[in-house]
């Protein structure tokens, strides 16, 4: 994999992805040739056992029955049921928290105020906290037994339901807003799509504003003082000047919030309770056809997932690549 | 259009960075805002530019005769130049330029034939017509501090503020750049307040200095004023090399009559006079330290034989050549007192 590089300056986007580049080094700074083929062959064995077996495996499970039954596994109802939901979920909570991630990052980095350790803390609580401790939270909020069960959020919800009852009799987007008032009068939170969706926002919204903050930081205040002494106002400077300045970085902690967001499995789990076609996303789904024996499916499924993560590192490396360059 | 602030305060916490600062600088002038890090200027600066706002009823800024205290920077109109240039790294250099004027809303904003030929102006005016489609990142740190000057010059500022202009340059580029500010200043005429840390900039070329020491103005002035009647015992440890003469000082210093509570004098180094020991006049003897004669000036350490603590001395090197001095010789000091270059200066505190 050692690419001897043709020039250093030509620094083309694969091979940022493999160099291993000293071509350039006076010999003394070199070490001898037999270590350097030891820690090579360790490195890439390493590689190769925990990295390329295991992915291997997986799309040969998958395939393991020759590409008609690969395809035909792929088209079952739950499967893209599954799909469908885990894309919905993802679709919400990664805006959501490329908002909350930009708001965060913008206001530790380019304002002080009181508080703002504990917020920078908070931000990373869902990196310490373990995913099924993440979704138990939430049943602990809305469950039976729970400080605001679901029974108790209706009464709460009611005055809604009835604006919203009253806006579908009006005829005005008729068909969400009949599906809003049902909803409402019986919210269901743990065991449906509102629970799944809380907790995939919950551990994955680090992400986009973990990113952010030391670029940020890095960047410093300059650019912002001098866009407001030119008449800029705080609108202007963030989409003229912050926005732009931020976009590789966005770009990547949208990746990385993405990936988490369609792979997350433990808080998901919790507060799923894995109903087929309603409330089963990809990793959940993986696992019941796993336990049902069927594991020409769970591989192909998982395949899915696998490319999935091949995309958002290809994505990754290309930023990188990128802001290297810039 | 002239700058005044009148009583501004500013404390962070505990810390007073401002104790009730005043300053003036008249319109068209190009004046310095000088004193060592941690005495408040860069502070001083962002509170006039309304980037920082001083402490609530402390005091108030004025241009001309308008009152802009309570106003955002963007409608204060000031140009501000940042110490490390601040260029949007994602625009040209003839976008950097343009941003000012492309920002405005309605009737405000010039029309964009108007923008390209003042961005053309500008870049005509620092010199850098040919750079216009440059990224900041491919320009040398002179360039781009002009390329911030053109910038803060586009929306046509009442006031030009500059932090640091040139701290972040070589020592050779930083001599360019200052003469070339100082005629670019006589060109346009624009009220300017700079601040620096660097003495010899401030005294080459501006108009008036302002010196500031812990968040208190020191002395304001001419440069010749403040470098040859320094008002207080920092400014004269502060511009330029002096030495500090502890008592007693007969024999170096004549003629003067000193209270005997006060216990230092200043003296500038290129003030002391040296003599062969052999002319029996008056004065204290010393040995020699130290020689270093590169350059045009000679500089020279010696002791005080009644163990007083050690003077610096400058000579002209052709002065220094003939006294063919060697380290260890025995040499007579005396101060060349002048009635126009108060150089002596006393004070009751022992100085640090």
């Amino acid at each position: 994999m050692k690419t001897k590089n043709k020039k250093s300056s030509e620094t083309g986007f694969f091979a940022t992805l493999f160099t291993v580049s000293n071509s350039g080094e006076p010999q003394a700074r070199r070490d001898p040739t037999w270590m350097r083929i030891l820690l090579s062959i360790i490195a890439f064995s390493f590689l190769f056992g925990f990295l390329f077996v295991p992915l291997i495996a997986v799309f040969s499970e998958a395939l393991s029955n020759g590409w008609r039954v690969y395809c035909a596994l792929f088209i079952q109802e739950d499967a893209l049921a599954a799909l469908r939901l885990s894309l919905l979920t993802a679709a919400i909570a990664v805006p959501a928290n490329v908002l909350f991630g930009v708001a965060a990052a913008w206001a530790i980095t380019k304002f002080d105020f009181k508080g703002k350790s504990i917020l920078v803390t908070l931000i990373d609580l869902p990196f310490a906290i373990s995913p099924v401790i993440a979704g138990l939270v939430f049943v602990l909020i809305f469950g039976r037994h729970g400080w605001l069960p679901e029974q108790e959020l209706g009464n709460f919800l009611a005055p809604l339901a009835a604006l919203s009852r009253k806006a579908a009799d009006a005829g005005f987007f008729e068909d969400i807003f009949r599906a809003l008032t049902s909803w409402l009068d019986e919210p269901r939170i743990i065991f449906g799509v509102p629970g799944i969706v809380l907790a995939t926002i919950f551990v994955s919204f680090p992400f986009v504003a973990r990113e952010l903050v030391p670029l940020m930081q890095s960047q410093g205040r300059d650019e912002e003082y001098a866009a407001i002494t030119l008449g800029a106002n705080g609108w202007q400077t963030f989409w003229r000047v912050t926005l732009p300045n931020i976009k590789w970085g966005l770009f990547y902690g949208i990746i990385l919030c993405n990936a988490r967001a369609m792979g997350e499995f433990g808080a998901v789990s919790v507060v799923s309770g894995k109903i087929r076609s309603e409330t089963n996303t990809l990793p959940l789904h993986v696992e019941i056809l796993y336990n049902e024996y069927n594991s020409a499916a769970a591989f192909a499924v998982a395949s899915l997932l696998a490319m999935l993560a091949i995309v958002t590192l290809g994505l990754k490396s290309f930023v990188e690549w990128k802001t290297t360059r810039t | 259009m002239s700058i005044t602030a009148s009583h501004i305060s500013k404390t962070f916490g505990d810390f007073a960075a401002l104790d009730k600062v005043s300053l003036h600088v008249p319109a068209g002038k190009l004046v310095a805002l000088l004193g060592p890090s941690g005495s408040g200027k860069t502070t001083l600066l962002r509170i006039i530019a309304g980037l920082e706002m001083a402490d609530e009823g402390s005091g108030h800024i004025l241009f001309g005769n308008e009152d802009v205290s309570l106003l955002p920077p963007g409608k204060r109109g000031v140009g501000f130049v940042f110490q490390h240039y601040a260029l949007f790294r994602h625009l040209s250099v003839a976008e950097n330029i343009a941003f000012g004027l492309r920002i405005r809303k309605g009737p405000e904003r010039p029309s964009k034939a108007t923008i390209t030929s003042r961005v053309q102006e500008l870049l005509a005016l620092v010199q850098l017509e040919h750079l216009g489609k440059r990224y900041p990142t491919q320009l040398s740190g002179g360039q781009r501090q002009r390329v911030a000057l053109a910038r803060a010059l586009a929306v046509q500022p009442k006031v030009l503020l500059l932090d640091e202009p040139f701290g972040a340059l070589d020592a050779k580029v930083r001599r360019d750049l200052r003469r070339w500010l100082r005629n670019f200043h006589d060109g346009i005429h624009i009220t300017t307040l700079f601040v620096t840390h660097d003495q010899e900039e401030a005294l080459e070329i501006a108009d008036d200095v302002v010196i500031l020491n812990s968040g208190r103005v020191e002395q304001v002035g001419s440069p010749q004023e403040v470098y040859d009647r320094p008002a207080t015992p920092f400014v004269h440890k502060f511009l330029g090399n002096v030495n500090q003469i502890l008592l007693p000082w007969e024999g170096i210093i004549q003629g003067t009559k000193v209270p005997v509570e006060e216990n230092v004098a200043f003296v500038r180094p290129h003030d002391i006079e040296l003599l062969r020991p052999e002319t029996a006049q008056p004065g204290a003897l010393a040995t020699v330290l130290d020689l270093h004669a590169a350059g045009p000036i000679a500089k020279i350490a010696a002791k005080r034989t009644d163990g007083r603590g050690i003077i610096d001395i400058e000579l002209p090197r052709a002065y220094f050549d003939q006294l063919n001095l060697r380290e260890g010789d025995t040499i007579l000091l005396r101060a060349r007192l002048e009635p126009v270059c108060q150089t002596i200066l006393v004070t009751k505190p022992p100085m640090t």
